[in-house]
């Protein structure tokens, strides 16, 4: 039971820190993506990035996103612009995740340049725990071409999992392509 | 609705319900003295303590304390002139300051006292200080945890309910799981509304007899409460929520301070307050900047100013204000602020590196490798020196081509 809650609070925190929230643009970003999801991984449904794992997201999940540059996040009010260079879209990712209050004890492992298909971006790497003391290790991709800030991340429980399945994550990254978004 | 005023919404319908379940219970239990000679003579209070003290533990393990042996002494001896003589000789008041640019202060039933940096680096005299720790120490020797637990212990429900609500709050998770739910009730929901307004005017008589203007907290919540209106911040906490804040002035405001009291003391100690705080103010500064509360931040700093003017760390961050915000007046002012910074202390190899940046997004890429080269041969380790190298290529490539 207790497993299942925090399963449940672990969707709300990924749900929290992948979606946008109020004050910020309504305007769907111009480009979408496509990856290769790898084998044995399956989708968890959602219409706001995609997200995928292979036990549970308790213990492995990748998350693909396109969002709109302008739009706010949770915490800060910073917002990324068309103009900013990778260091600076990732320290806005850095303020966002430790003005967090729900991520404890989360420590900064490597934040660093990163080529990305051919996209000038940034990697991050770090840990943290949950509130009920559960480690996790992330490793967070980001670029921003031209409106639209693009984020791959995977996050596993802190050691075994994170190890194990990384290469699903490189798997993925390798495939990701930049497809011009569907207008409605 | 959107969704963020959708939150707040559901926040305070939670904080209403909890506060109808507070005004509802009856006052058939036995009357609790308001100050006892002993407070651990009672089990009820021996369990709450004992469940401060986990909680407490916790909390602090989290790192989320901000330590400056100074600071601390100093906000000791403000509680030491506020105390009044009739404390058990079993409840010691400390203050301890959490890292947090939230505005808030609570206290445990154990005279433990949290006050967040956010809260201290908006203050400007120490009577605003006193003001509120005062408060919180009346929560403390009024025993009202135990009043609100007694009240409460025939309803679980209501400690259900409060779990449930911090766990549905936006940013509370953490803290409702760290300091527990007595520490959780007196700093985000806070106590039924008549112990709140007992601690309030208690606290008045405090700060009065302590020789303190009251009065001047009035000019903290003012501030605090404009602060909230122009970040359009959401609060999770007790003294970063509009109607408590609201609640506390109008309290203020209808209780009389003597003719005799010299209004202007408090002014005149404000160097001297802000000189106590020292650092804790660029600390909340640059946790401010990372939540983008830009105007706040740079208060903090020009505060800091004011006590330490040749400090280098400051100006660099008030630079890094400027920047970060991205306003077209900002640039110029960013690099007035980083030159001076590095006139004040050339080895300060950060705002070499900020300076380089803004030339780079400009394209003056002769200027930025100038400088992106100074940053490295300062600080040759330095932890972005990933990106600079970057930087330095492109430069360089550019200048060939």
């Amino acid at each position: 039971m207790k497993r299942l809650l925090c399963f449940s609070l672990l969707i709300c925190v990924v749900g929290f820190l992948a979606c946008t929230h109020s004050g910020g643009l309504n305007k769907p970003a111009s480009f979408g993506y496509k990856v290769d999801i790898p084998e044995g991984w399956r989708q968890i449904d959602n219409n706001r990035y995609l997200l995928v794992t292979k036990d549970n997201p308790f213990q492995q999940y990748i998350l693909v996103q396109n969002r709109p540059v302008g739009k706010s996040y949770r915490h800060t009010q910073k917002r990324m612009r068309t103009s900013m260079l990778p260091e600076e879209a990732a320290q806005i990712i850095i303020d966002e995740l430790i003005s967090d209050q729900n991520l404890v004890n989360l420590k900064l492992l490597n934040n660093s340049p990163e080529n990305i298909n051919g996209y000038d971006g940034f990697k991050i790497l770090y840990t943290y725990q949950d509130a009920e003391g559960h480690a996790f290790k992330t490793l967070y991709y980001g670029f921003i071409k031209e409106d639209t800030f693009f984020n791959l991340r995977f996050t596993a429980s802190d050691g075994f999992h994170f190890q194990k399945d990384i290469e699903a994550f490189r798997y993925v990254l390798r495939s990701f392509e930049i497809v011009k978004a569907e207008t409605t | 609705m959107n969704t963020r005023l959708s939150k707040l919404f559901l926040f305070l319908i939670g904080l209403l319900l909890l506060f109808v379940a507070a005004a509802c219970s009856t006052g058939s239990k036995p009357e609790i003295s308001l100050v006892a000679d002993s407070l651990l003579a009672s089990e009820a209070e021996q369990m709450l303590w004992q469940k401060s003290e986990r909680e407490q533990r916790t909390f602090e393990s989290n790192g989320l304390i901000y330590a400056d042996l100074q600071l601390e002494e100093y906000l000791n001896q403000v509680v030491a002139r506020l105390i009044p003589e009739t404390v058990p000789a079993d409840l010691v008041i400390r203050v301890k300051v959490i890292k947090s640019p939230y505005l808030n202060a609570f206290a445990y039933p154990n005279g433990m006292i949290y006050i967040h940096s956010g809260l201290l680096a908006r203050m400007e005299n120490e009577a605003q200080l006193a003001a509120v720790l005062a408060h919180e120490m009346v929560h403390c020797i009024h025993r009202h945890a135990l009043r609100a637990f007694r009240k409460y212990s025939h309803q679980p429900a209501y400690l259900i309910a409060v779990q449930k609500m911090l766990l549905k709050t936006k940013g509370l998770q953490r803290v409702a799981h760290s300091i527990g739910v007595t520490g959780a009730m007196a700093a985000i929901s806070g106590y039924a509304r008549e112990l709140e307004a007992e601690a309030d005017r208690i606290g008045f008589e405090w700060v009065l007899r302590a020789g303190y203007n009251p009065k001047e907290a009035l000019a903290l919540f003012d501030q605090m409460l404009s602060d909230l209106a122009q970040d359009g911040c959401e609060e999770p906490f007790f003294f970063g929520s509009h109607p408590q804040i609201g609640q506390r002035a109008d309290n203020l405001q209808n209780l009389s301070v003597p003719a005799m009291i010299d209004v202007s003391a408090s002014k005149k100690s404000s160097q001297a307050f802000l000189a106590k705080l020292g650092h804790v103010l660029l600390y909340n500064a640059r946790l401010d900047l990372r939540l983008g509360r830009f105007k706040v931040a740079r208060e903090s700093v020009e505060k800091f100013l004011g006590i330490k003017p040749d400090d280098t760390r400051a100006y660099f961050l008030l630079g890094e204000i400027h920047r970060q915000r991205g306003r077209r007046s900002d640039v110029q002012a960013a690099l007035d602020y980083y030159l001076r910074a590095i006139r004040l202390d050339p080895s300060f190899a950060a705002p070499h590196k900020a300076i380089g940046l803004i030339h780079y997004k400009k394209g003056q890429h002769a200027l930025a490798k100038k400088f992106f080269e100074s940053c490295l041969q300062l600080s040759p380790d330095s932890p972005d020196k990933a990106y600079i190298k970057g930087y330095l290529k492109q430069c360089t490539l550019s200048e060939e081509s």
